[in-house]
């Protein structure tokens, strides 16, 4: 059961839990630390958040950072803002060192949502999905293969893939949302 | 599987999303074309093996990303303690309650 | 109603007949039955052969320690089931159970000819029989015993069923769902906790559901554990039934098989049958309860011969009587309820045979009300009956000496040797034990892991005790939590508490060398296997065990490791703590693989990644091959052409027109910081400094051994930003290295690194037509051999598309490597093959790619090197910046061994009749007239058919080969000895004319 990964949409759906293949959006890869952090945070229009699992967005809401690491967060921004957010990085060189590496083609993002979303990523994620806080993220495995996952809501999760990794999971995702409705029923 | 706490992300998480990564504290010379075919052998080969406490690194692949040294008891398999990289080795005094 | 069922008794329900089949007969039983229980109701003990001799079986258990009653479960092809326990398999119409070990049939099976010749089979056969000669074993003794060894068949047709797993966290974790379980789970539930409750049985209860007559808290048992489960679901604790602790892992992780499809007729749709549990508990409570022990004398294991608990079961959970003329053998209190409970329920119990002189009067006051006949200070010494007890030989033993025997008549002989707490997923945490010389058996000491254990399986006994330090240990656990809990008291009534004694064999007036007192059913282990084995030498229990096999069948010896060390104890003249019990493992019981596979089988094994250009190669009819986790376009075969072919034709259109390959798994990494540069100088021993921005560079990364590990060509974005590639293989690999030397070594330098494989799709164009190709379709970038050299690269537009265009060529004729957003490949793909069609445009795979880089000498990392090659051996001392104050591997590379002469160095080979095609891998001789074994100097590392070369081509490490040029060696096969020439390594264009790029306007 390989869900059509080729247009955005719904990809399985069942009483328990619904998958879908998110809109294509810009990604950015941003490295930095120290010093570097506050420019960069002004130059982007948002406080890069310094616990590693939480979020910061633009006033705009076209851009929304999660910090993964030390010195690394992953930001989401509407395709159109990509531009102005390289720009305004790249205008912060040299003096603030840091990387920001366009990586809007690398992945994809699937949705879950649904009574039993949370319950769907145990069938692959070895941590405690109620250790994520709604409004938080976090990199982590599923079932073997390296996600960055974002909890909108209790019920509502996305997951970040790099798209080869991403039949593999999608499918594991659709028996699943098949697997707990059969639970339920 | 093991828990492991991450010094960077400070959560206890389990063993899969982490890679070891061998011993600590062995650190790279300064000038390795200085070094002696015996000290280079040392630092390229040479490891303690311990039976007990062990000072070794891991690495949070599947999360931070960050490596970081931990000291586990390799009889227990037990983790007497984590911390980032760089950071001094903690005494097996202050770890185990017991004198060296 | 069947024969032996019990109106009134029971948890089955009697209004719901269920007909399954046994043994090719039809059965009879109800809903809620077990094979075991239905075929007891039914009046049928015979249920199984044994492993060794084949000795007739019945169930002598009610649980999941049964060893004897094991059998084939079948619904249809594919879902065949052997060694299934049928007193814990559930009837469902339609199920087909199948004795196993006997052959024609059970009730007369050619096997049991071992039976008369078991003097032969004593302990440690294999080792004495099989010693010699020596060429006999391989020959003679191995089949043969393979072929007769073995529990069961296990089926050859593909599982169609579907496993699954799940991960589980949760605060609380009780196994077992007794009274002690049950008491545990509520306690901690109400104290806030999030607990999970899980059982191995059908139903939650444990020994509740044998004990009706008890009352707790002023209702009848049964109606307190409804009541109780109801209260524990309103208190969101997760109850799971047939499932079952398999394994105890470091720190509270515990394997929890549960089984959800094995009891029902109809499969339902998108279930699957097992789903493995790795469960995660801040607490864990054990409440397994205690597993009653056998009586070990001669003929212990007829069928109808049973634990006296299982008969208790059969009859207030399945309302089987297991007999109608029981007798009672016991040195426990416990087994005389048996008997009372029976003649209730309209069993005539013939004797309660008790080893003790002075069993407590009460019990002795209540057989006498009942009419039945006890003996006291009693020993058994035989049994008699083929395929089921007929009667039992007992004796008076008095002061040690046995006396007179009389034969009494029995359809079932029900024993009880008292209980042992079960302690298997307590000994997985490594767990200690502390001897209890009152109960004769171990009890759960220390353990490393943050679990208590209740009840019984602390040697407590009776409910009102186990339900009193289940809440009691709930509580603890809660508080150990910071919860505030309290252990509510609950009064019972009707509780069977008792005690009793404990015995190695049972005395006897018969030579102990002809008693076949059974300690190990499963493994046919007898008493005098054990005193054997000690009399033979055997001193730890360890070697007791391996010698004899007790305990190592699939049950792990639930029922006879006590026995067996008691016996052994008792051999050795050492006190039990001082011989040990040996190591439980899990699995807990036997765990189907498809239990441990989970989701991973059939397309969803392990990940396979496919590329975004991956659909446009399979609907152009690709070839695959797997590399890596990758699964990469091998050749594009036309009809009727096979891979040789295909692969001629792709390298001739790449050599003479202009080939296509989707390079995109080649791992890249951009190092961007001001460092970056720094970086680069540092990890690879290339130097970088003066490399400008636009410009290209092979790069090549060792470890500090000095060994080659990964290569590829890096081009210098800009000063700060270099865009990395490295072999598809090696990605991953590449970049952890590549963090590991930054975080932890130079953590001082300013540089990230980010992978962007996936980032980009590329496409590598090759060959003399390839400019006239891009030349309409690239904005941003002039190419022309000044504009654009080869080892060039810059950021442009290729057909509108944004672009890292590379000039770099992995085939000696002119390239490139478009790299494009990953998602724009396809469209790029296609767009480049409409473009080049009318110049001859042909997509190759990765066949046809790596017969030109042989032909043009360069070389794959990881199979023309093979983690002990350095540069210099691969002839790629060029690549070394030697002025460079250091770089990952410099020192290394000074180390006297990589320094020594005769070192394996890579060279090319051509066979000398100029048509052979070299094996790779095959080993390499000067000397082919020297004696075997052969003094071996290198092997073969890649050989290909070039068409270019026009002969066979190939490349190979060889001691001091370079030194070699023109001399011959030798390849022995298992037919001939080719022989070869050693070469340089580039068999094409070698003055590297043909990397030159045409001047626009002009001809190709
Ligand atoms: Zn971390």
């Amino acid at each position: 059961m390989t869900p059509d990964l080729s247009a955005p949409g719904p990809l399985a759906e069942s009483a328990a839990a619904k998958l879908s293949l998110a809109v294509p959006c810009a990604r950015l890869s941003l490295r930095a630390r120290g010093a570097a952090v506050a420019p960069l945070s002004a130059a982007l229009g948002l406080t890069l958040p310094e616990r590693i699992g939480t979020r910061a967005s633009t006033a705009a809401g076209d851009t929304e950072a999660l910090r993964l690491g030390p010195d690394e967060w992953v930001l989401h921004a509407t395709p159109a803002a990509l531009p102005g957010l390289l720009a305004a990085c790249a205008a912060l060189s040299p003096e603030h060192p840091h990387s920001a590496v366009d990586i809007s083609g690398r992945e994809l993002t699937l949705v879950l949502e649904g009574p039993r979303a949370a319950e769907l990523l145990t069938l692959g994620m070895p941590r405690d999905p109620d250790s994520i806080a709604p409004g938080e993220g976090r990199r982590t495995l599923f079932d073997g293969v390296s996600v960055v996952l974002w909890r909108e809501a209790d019920t509502r999760f996305r997951m970040d893939i790099w798209h080869s990794f991403a039949p593999h999971l999608a499918s594991l995702l659709a028996t699943g949302c098949a697997e707990l409705a059969a639970e339920t029923a | 599987m093991l828990l492991i706490h991450c010094p960077y992300c400070d959560e206890t998480l389990p063993e899969l999303e982490f890679a070891h990564a061998g011993e600590a504290h062995v650190a790279r010379p300064e000038n390795p074309s200085a070094q002696s075919d015996a000290e280079w052998e040392e630092f390229l080969f040479i490891r303690r093996n311990v039976k007990g406490p062990h000072y070794e690194r891991w690495r949070h692949t599947h999360g931070c990303g960050r490596f970081f040294n931990a000291v586990r008891d390799t009889v227990s398999d037990r983790f007497l303690a984590t911390y980032p990289a760089g950071a001094p080795r903690p005494s097996l005094a202050s770890l185990t309650g017991e004198s060296e | 109603m069947s024969r032996f069922r019990v109106p009134g008794r029971g948890r089955v329900n009697p209004d719901r007949p269920v007909t399954f089949r046994f043994d090719g007969r039809p059965v009879q039983g109800c809903e809620g039955d077990t094979v075991a229980s239905a075929l007891l109701a039914n009046g049928i003990h015979l249920m199984g052969r044994s492993f060794k001799y084949h000795r007739p079986r019945g169930a002598v258990a009610a649980g999941s320690e049964e060893p004897n009653a094991l059998i084939n479960t079948r619904r249809g092809p594919g879902r065949a089931e052997p060694n299934t326990r049928a007193t814990m398999q559930e009837i469902w119409p339609g199920l087909e159970a199948r004795p196993q070990n006997c052959w024609p049939r059970l009730s007369f099976d050619l096997g049991a000819v071992n039976d008369r010749a078991y003097m032969l089979f004593s302990a440690g056969f294999y080792y004495k029989t099989f010693m010699w000669p020596r060429s006999f074993w391989d020959k003679l003794y191995e089949p043969v015993i393979r072929a007769a060894a073995g529990l069961g068949v296990s089926p050859s047709e593909e599982d169609p069923d579907t496993y699954a797993s799940r991960y589980l966290h949760t605060d609380v974790l009780v196994v077992g769902a007794g009274p002690a379980g049950l008491a545990a789970a509520r306690t901690a539930a109400e104290a806030g906790l999030r607990v999970v409750l899980v059982d191995e049985h059908a139903e939650a209860g444990g020994t509740l559901l044998s004990e009706p007559q008890a009352r707790i808290a002023g209702l009848p048992a049964w109606d307190w554990l409804t009541a109780e489960l109801a209260a524990l679901k309103a208190l969101g604790v997760r109850v799971m039934t047939r499932t079952t602790a398999i394994g105890y892992y470091h720190q509270n992780m515990i394997g929890l098989c549960q089984r959800l499809t094995d009891h029902l007729a109809e499969l339902p749709a998108d279930t699957p049958r097992e789903r493995m549990w790795r469960l995660r508990a801040a607490r864990v409570v054990l409440a397994q309860g205690a597993l009653e022990k056998p009586l070990v004398f001669d003929g212990n294991d007829r069928p109808g011969v049973m634990l006296a608990g299982a008969a208790q079961t059969y009859l207030h959970r399945f309302g089987v009587r297991v007999g109608d003329r029981p007798v009672i053998l016991t040195s426990h209190d416990s087994a005389w309820h048996a008997a009372f409970d029976l003649q209730d329920a309209g069993a005539k119990v013939a004797a309660i045979v008790d080893t003790r002189a002075a069993p407590p009067a009460a019990l002795a006051g209540e057989a006498q009300a009942r009419g039945i006949r006890v003996l006291a200070g009693f020993t058994a010494t035989a049994t008699s009956g083929r395929l089921r007890v007929r009667s039992v030989r007992v004796h008076p033993v008095s002061a040690g000496t046995v006396g007179a025997g009389e034969e009494i008549a029995c359809d079932c002989l029900l024993m009880s040797g008292g209980w042992t707490p079960s302690l298997h997923l307590f000994s997985h945490t490594k767990g200690s034990l502390a001897w209890d010389e009152d109960r004769t058996t171990f009890l759960p000491a220390d353990t490393p892991e943050d679990c208590v254990i209740a009840g019984a399986g602390r040697g407590l006994w009776g409910i009102a005790a186990t339900l009193a330090d289940g809440a009691e240990k709930g509580a603890e656990v809660a508080a150990s939590l910071g919860r505030g809990a309290s252990a509510p008291a609950l009064p019972v009534e009707g509780d069977r508490t008792g005690s009793g004694t404990s015995h190695t064999e049972l005395a006897t007036d018969r030579s102990p060398s002809r008693a076949r007192a059974f300690v190990d059913f499963q493994n046919d282990v007898t008493a005098k296997d054990l005193r054997l084995a000690v009399r033979e030498g055997m001193r730890s229990i360890e070697h007791v065990k391996r010698y004899t096999t007790n305990g190592m069948a699939t049950d792990q010896g639930k029922m006879s490791n006590i026995n067996g060390l008691n016996i052994a104890a008792d051999a050795l003249g050492r006190a039990q703590p001082k011989v040990g019990l040996t190591t439980f493992r899990p699995p807990y019981t036997p765990t189907s693989f498809g239990a441990f596979a989970g989701y991973h089988r059939g397309g969803h094994f392990e990940v396979t990644r496919r590329t975004a250009i991956d659909p446009l190669a399979e609907a152009a009819g690709a070839v695959f091959e797997p590399v890596g986790q990758w699964r990469r376009a091998r050749y594009f075969p036309r009809p009727g052409e096979d891979m040789d072919t295909a692969v001629a034709r792709e390298c001739r259109a790449t050599r003479t027109a202009i080939g296509m390959f989707d390079a995109s798994t080649l791992g890249k990494i951009e190092v961007v910081g001001p460092d970056a540069v720094e970086f680069m100088n540092r990890m690879y021993t290339n130097p970088w400094t003066k490399l400008q921005p636009g410009r290209c560079r092979y790069g090549l990364l060792l470890g500090d051994d000095g060994f080659i590990r990964d290569d590829g060509v890096i081009g210098r974005l800009a000063h700060d930003r270099f865009h990395v590639t490295t072999t598809t293989g090696g990605a991953a690999r590449v970049l952890n290295m590549m963090e590991d030397y930054l975080q932890t070594e130079w953590p001082e330098l300013d540089v990230w690194l980010t992978s962007t494989t996936e980032q980009w799709s590329t496409i590598a164009l090759n060959g003399p037509r390839v400019a006239e190709l891009l030349r309409p379709l690239v904005e941003g970038v002039t190419l022309t051999e000044e504009a654009f050299p080869h080892m060039s690269v810059a950021e442009c537009t290729v057909a509108g598309m944004p672009a890292r265009l590379f000039r770099v060529s992995f085939t000696g004729e002119t390239g490139f490597e478009v790299n494009v957003p990953a998602p724009m490949g396809p469209a790029l793909w296609q767009r480049l093959a409409e473009a080049g069609a009318p110049l001859g445009l042909t997509p190759y795979g990765t066949e046809a790619m790596h017969v030109m880089r042989a032909e043009k000498g360069y070389i794959i990392v990881g199979q023309d090197t093979d983690g002990t090659v350095t540069p210099a051996d691969a002839g790629l001392t060029w690549a070394v910046g030697k002025a460079k104050p250091d770089f990952v591997g410099k020192r290394g590379l000074a180390r006297p061994d990589l320094t020594a002469p005769g070192r394996r160095q890579l060279v090319g080979l051509l066979t000398e009749d100029g048509t052979t095609l070299l094996e790779e891998g095959a080993q390499i001789v000067l000397d082919p007239a020297q004696p075997v074994p052969m003094k071996m100097v290198g092997h073969v590392t890649s050989a290909y058919r070039s068409e270019a070369a026009g002969r066979p081509i190939a490349l190979a490490l060889v001691e001091g080969g370079h030194g070699r040029m023109g001399e011959t060696v030798h390849i022995p096969m298992p037919d001939r000895t080719i022989a070869a020439t050693i070469t340089g390594c580039v068999f094409h264009d070698p003055e590297n004319t043909r990397l030159k790029l045409a001047a626009p306007g002009g001809d190709a």
